[in-house]
């Protein structure tokens, strides 16, 4: 079972992403609160790829069965410059209170959402692949 | 999840509370609108805000990060801000972001204004 979506860069296109998840974890059994938590974090890759990518960015969704546990696997790619992801610590609320842009926390989301997470990165190919599983965990 | 447009409302209850309600994606157009009745309810004399966010399943973090623009505001003026009907994510989420640490979360409106506005009139 799998997806895959070429967004284009146009206002709220990160919805047709949340959708895509919203039905495919529907179809692998996958709890309402799970997968509105997968939605968040599709949404905030998205964002984050068309902020930083500069271009069409591509969604990739797959029921995957990791060691007899059913997932949702997600995958966001981006063509942009690239960042090192190891340079981007977990925003708090301290770092942002009294600051005028109290934007950054794509990355927090994701990683604090989702059960797994790997972010690979290089000029020209940013990849985020993130995974949830359909229950949690023991 | 055909959420894209903002349907929102606000109206001042007793005692100093003004309430929103906000359904649909909150995203940096939707924060912006929730930011915007919130400064509307603030210059008619509510210190404190409380936000229903029932028929909001999905937000994201420009939209959030406009409402912590409100707590700050808020907080500036001495105000209260509070949260009520929230999803487990949202509710997670608003965690994540630090927002339950300066604001009141309430499983639902009534609950909220049983508190809020027996504090305000108290």
């Amino acid at each position: 079972m799998e997806v895959v979506l070429h967004l284009p860069v146009v206002p709220n296109v990160e919805l047709v992403a949340a959708k895509a998840v919203e039905t495919l974890g529907g179809a692998l059994g996958m709890p309402q609160t799970r997968v509105e938590a997968s939605c968040v974090a599709i949404v905030e890759a998205c964002l984050n790829a068309m902020e930083h990518g500069g271009g069409e960015v591509v969604v990739r969704l797959s029921g995957e069965n990791e060691g007899g546990r059913p997932r949702l696997v997600i995958e966001v790619e981006d063509h942009g410059k690239g960042f090192d992801p190891n340079r981007t610590p977990r925003r708090t609320v301290v770092q942002v209170r009294g600051c005028a842009s109290k934007r950054g926390w794509g990355l927090t989301l994701i990683r604090e959402l989702m059960d797994e997470v790997q972010i690979s990165s290089q000029p020209g190919q940013t990849l985020v692949r993130m995974s949830k599983y359909v229950e949690g965990g023991p | 999840m055909n959420e894209e447009q903002l349907h929102l409302s606000a109206d001042v209850l007793s005692s100093g509370v003004g309430l929103i309600t906000a359904a649909g994606y909150i995203n940096n157009e939707g924060g912006q609108a929730i930011a915007d009745a919130a400064g509307g309810l603030m210059e008619r004399g509510c210190g404190t805000l409380l936000i229903d966010l029932e028929g909001t399943r999905i937000i994201n973090s420009i939209g959030v990060s406009i409402l912590l623009e409100i707590m700050e505001r808020l907080l500036e003026e001495k105000g209260r801000l509070a949260f009520c009907s929230l999803t487990p994510t949202i509710a997670k989420t608003f965690e994540i972001m630090g927002l339950v640490q300066y604001a009141t979360i309430y499983p639902d409106q009534r609950a909220a204004r049983a508190d809020l506005e027996g504090h305000a009139s108290g």
